[in-house]
């Protein structure tokens, strides 16, 4: 029997671990930093003032790696091409896996990389170069992609967080740019961390927030210093963190969006981010897990893209419908691609070497295939894209120049490393 | 693999290894007797291939393939392959479950989304060239570094025939099964469709929909209860799924749930023995390859097997004699159990690779329980004889 069950992945101590995951949510709940927080919360003129700030990105996060040849780059009749067929997507002579249908139906939106050539091959450091397009061993610590969009797009005086993150994604953090710019973690049905929950009735909790402000800015008469401050700021953007959780509800309108993102947990996350960057989130990070097949690589893949396919192409249509597409750029990628060859597990390992990664919307002209591996998969054959040149593109996507410059003390460090380059091939 | 009416006794503590075919095109995934004489196998490619088994076999001179070769002299076959003769044509994805009925009757499953049928006693169409060895050859010339030489080509001229009756479905059908009287096919896809045909005619009696993909498929002796296992193969998110249920065929209505007693399990391998009262069931995957024996009368589980099998079991099949069960798996070993003792009897093959085993696919035993053959995922068929 041809038993190809039970992914296996790496050791859980090779991955991100959940305490890391948390760190951010865990940070915002004692009080230390709400991250990325705007200022005060109009409720009423959310979608209006979403309209005027500008470009969006949300990164579609494929943790553990999918696999290249089994979505975007197949090798029909080749060695390294495992059971997947092809299927026919809008652009003319351009296949994908056959259980990405409704995806070739949004090909005329994409921006297919199919030569990502990077230097990290494992998750840690796959995650983290990933994520701000520097190496992991850099003593530098880097701010992720997130971080960085929500320092330059974000506004100090909006109502909602920069940047939000859901599901399995890692955390490479906010970096030199500090905790004002740290992702703020959620679950991807929207549910918020346990301390968001207020115990007292309304009316309580706001007499004993003002009981605490009258207290605080008695105590701010006799003690002015920047820690007490930041304290009382960080307090205020939680309580305005509460008034606006309705927000990140979506129990009522999941129901009417089910059918078109698909019944799972990822879909209902990809809704809710196009709900958030509608009301002017401005960077917003889903996680998908379950691509780290080292084992059982075409049932997990399988079984992972029929939940991708509905959630991602339904994303991009919802996007479309709603007059966002133009403005948000939708990333898909995860730390590492797949090794061409077929392992004896069913699995295929990581690989750094001919990878894909898929851009959207915002700034990116769709139906182009960039680049090219060689005929079994095994090198980049055209147009090699290292981090630092994705990085390059996604920035100029966004109108964020790429040699942006920042110092750390007095040492100058750029948005993307010496050398990155846009690929404007795929620029509009 | 359905076994049928054992005429001699067999000793399973003295068998042989005869023969190891090799076929390293892609990884074999297949296989089962046809009548005594032949032997037929599938692979990853969707190729099917049939070899006659010779009265007089040629003493193995030396070893053909520089691939896994064995450790020591005692896995070494005692006789040179013979060539396949005939090679099925049409299927073009993963072939997962041979069997065979009437000792003429091949029938395949496939990922191509069908279930084909062979006449073995039908005319050939066509010829055929393959090279047996290819793969090797394409890894050594490539992997310049290894310091190998590359073997000489094991070339073979088959005839070629195409399926006299294909079944279509609509989604890879993973499992397929036979009954004990050979008038019934169950089938289960990965759209989650369980379906139970006429063997004879290919005719569709029965369909039902189960919630994750159809696994392991078997149907009772009696024809009135299939298991039917089911999986969905996610591991951290909320959608992951498995069950193991019997169902009553006549009404498509579950008889018993077993899902809680094999919970977060994905049963690879199901098989009813030959007097219905007794189903075994193997765990897949890459955990611990439990063997379980169940009632199918009252769904209560009888007895688990020890030593389990290293990794998960994909393939187990009853002896002729009704007395016997063999199993096999991601360890690449075989192991023969007497049923009324639990007990393991014999252990073929050993364990090879390094941290993580190649695969035994599937099993088979000839029709006079006297050999069994093994698909194993390197590139070959191994063929036992016991003594």
């Amino acid at each position: 029997m041809n038993d190809q069950s039970n992914s296996s992945e790496c050791k859980k101590s090779e991955h991100f671990s959940r305490r890391t995951l948390l760190k951010g949510s865990l940070a915002t709940g004692a009080g230390a930093a709400i991250p990325n927080w705007g200022g005060l919360f109009h409720s009423q003129s959310i979608a209006s003032m979403a309209q005027k700030l500008g470009k969006r990105c949300i990164l579609l996060w494929m943790n553990g790696g999918a696999s290249q040849i089994d979505t975007f780059d197949m090798k029909p009749g080749k060695a390294t091409a495992g059971p997947f067929r092809e299927v026919q997507t809008k652009l003319p002579g351009y296949k994908v896996c056959e259980y990405l249908p409704k995806i070739a139906q949004q090909v005329d939106k994409l921006g297919i990389i199919r030569s990502m050539r990077t230097a990290s091959p494992d998750h840690p450091d796959g995650i983290y170069h990933m994520h701000t397009c520097y190496k992991q061993s850099e003593r530098m610590p880097h701010p992720e992609l997130g971080a960085m969009i929500a320092k330059y797009l974000g506004q100090t005086d909006a109502d909602l967080p920069s940047f939000v993150r859901m599901g399995p994604t890692g955390n490479a953090g906010s970096g030199y740019l500090g905790p004002r710019y740290e992702p703020f973690g959620i679950e991807r049905n929207g549910n918020m961390p346990y301390f968001t929950s207020p115990y007292l009735p309304a009316a309580n909790e706001s007499r004993r927030n003002d009981l605490l402000r009258f207290m605080e800015a008695e105590h701010k008469k006799e003690n002015s210093a920047d820690a007490y401050e930041s304290h009382r700021v960080a307090k205020e953007r939680a309580w305005r963190l509460l008034k606006a959780k309705s927000l990140f509800d979506t129990t009522k309108e999941w129901p009417k969006h089910q059918e078109l993102y698909g019944a799972s947990d990822f879909g209902r996350g990809c809704f809710l981010a196009r709900k958030l960057t509608e009301a002017g989130v401005h960077f917003v990070e889903i996680g998908q897990d379950n691509y780290d097949s080292h084992a059982d690589n075409f049932v997990c893949h399988k079984a992972n893209m029929q939940i991708l396919d509905p959630a991602w192409s339904g994303l991009l249509i919802d996007l479309e419908r709603t007059g966002q597409l133009q403005n948000t750029l939708v990333v898909w990628m995860g730390e590492v691609g797949r090794t061409p060859q077929i392992n004896n597990r069913a699995g295929r390992d990581h690989f750094i070497r001919g990878w894909t990664i898929v851009l959207a919307g915002g700034g990116i002209k769709g139906g182009v295939v960039y680049g090219s591996t060689d005929a079994d998969g095994r090198d980049v054959a055209t147009n090699p894209v290292s981090e630092g040149d994705l990085f390059a593109t996604i920035y100029t996507a966004l109108g964020v120049n790429p040699r942006t410059k920042h110092f750390v003390g007095t040492r100058p460090i750029w948005a993307t490393p010496e050398g990155s380059k846009p690929i404007k091939d795929l620029l509009l | 693999m359905k076994s049928t009416t054992a005429n001699k006794s067999v000793n399973f503590e003295k068998a042989a290894l005869l023969w190891s075919f090799t076929w390293d095109a892609d990884w074999v995934s297949a296989v089962s007797f046809i009548g005594d004489k032949y032997i037929a196998a599938g692979n990853n490619l969707g190729e099917i291939l049939l070899w006659e088994l010779p009265n007089k076999p040629e003493p193995l001179i030396e070893i053909t393939s520089e691939k896994s070769k064995p450790a020591d002299k005692s896995e070494r076959p005692l006789y040179s392959s013979p060539k396949p003769i005939r090679q099925m044509v049409g299927h073009s994805n993963i072939i997962n479950r041979l069997l065979c009925a009437e000792n003429r009757w091949l029938i395949s499953a496939s990922n191509d989304h069908t279930v084909k049928y062979w006449d073995i006693e039908a005319k050939p169409s066509g010829m055929a060239k393959h090279v047996l060895n290819a793969r090797t050859i394409e890894d050594i010339t490539r992997n310049k570094n290894s310091g190998r030489k590359p073997p000489p080509p094991l070339e073979a001229e088959v005839r070629t025939q195409d399926a006299s009756k294909i079944i279509q479905g609509k989604e890879w059908i993973v499992g397929l099964s036979m009954s004990q009287d050979e008038t019934t096919l169950v089938t289960g896809d990965d759209a989650g469709q369980v379906a139970i045909y006429d063997r004879k005619t290919g005719a569709e009696k029965k369909r039902w929909q189960v919630k994750g993909w159809a696994f392991a498929v078997a149907i009772s002796p009696d024809l009135k209860q299939a298991l039917v296992s089911e999986r969905y193969p996610l591991v951290f998110d909320s959608g992951r799924h498995t069950a193991v249920k019997l169902w009553d065929v006549a009404t498509s209505t579950v008889q018993y749930d077993l899902s809680k007693e094999f919970k977060d399990m994905q049963i690879a391998s199901a098989a009813y023995s030959n007097d219905g009262k007794i189903l075994a069931l193997g765990r897949g995957g890459e955990g611990e390859g439990k063997i379980f024996l169940i009632d199918p009368a009252t769904g209560k589980k009888l007895r688990e097997l020890s030593p389990i099998h290293q990794y998960g079991v994909t393939d187990l099949c009853f002896h002729p004699d009704g007395k016997h069960l063999a199993s096999t798996g991601r360890d690449t070993v075989v192991r023969i159990w007497n049923i009324a003792e639990g007990k393991m009897i014999k252990e073929l093959g050993k364990p090879r690779g390094g941290q993580f085993k190649d695969w035994f696919h599937a099993l088979s035993f000839s029709p006079d329980g006297t050999r069994i053959a093994v698909a194993d995922m390197a590139g070959y068929i191994h063929l036992w004889e016991f003594r």
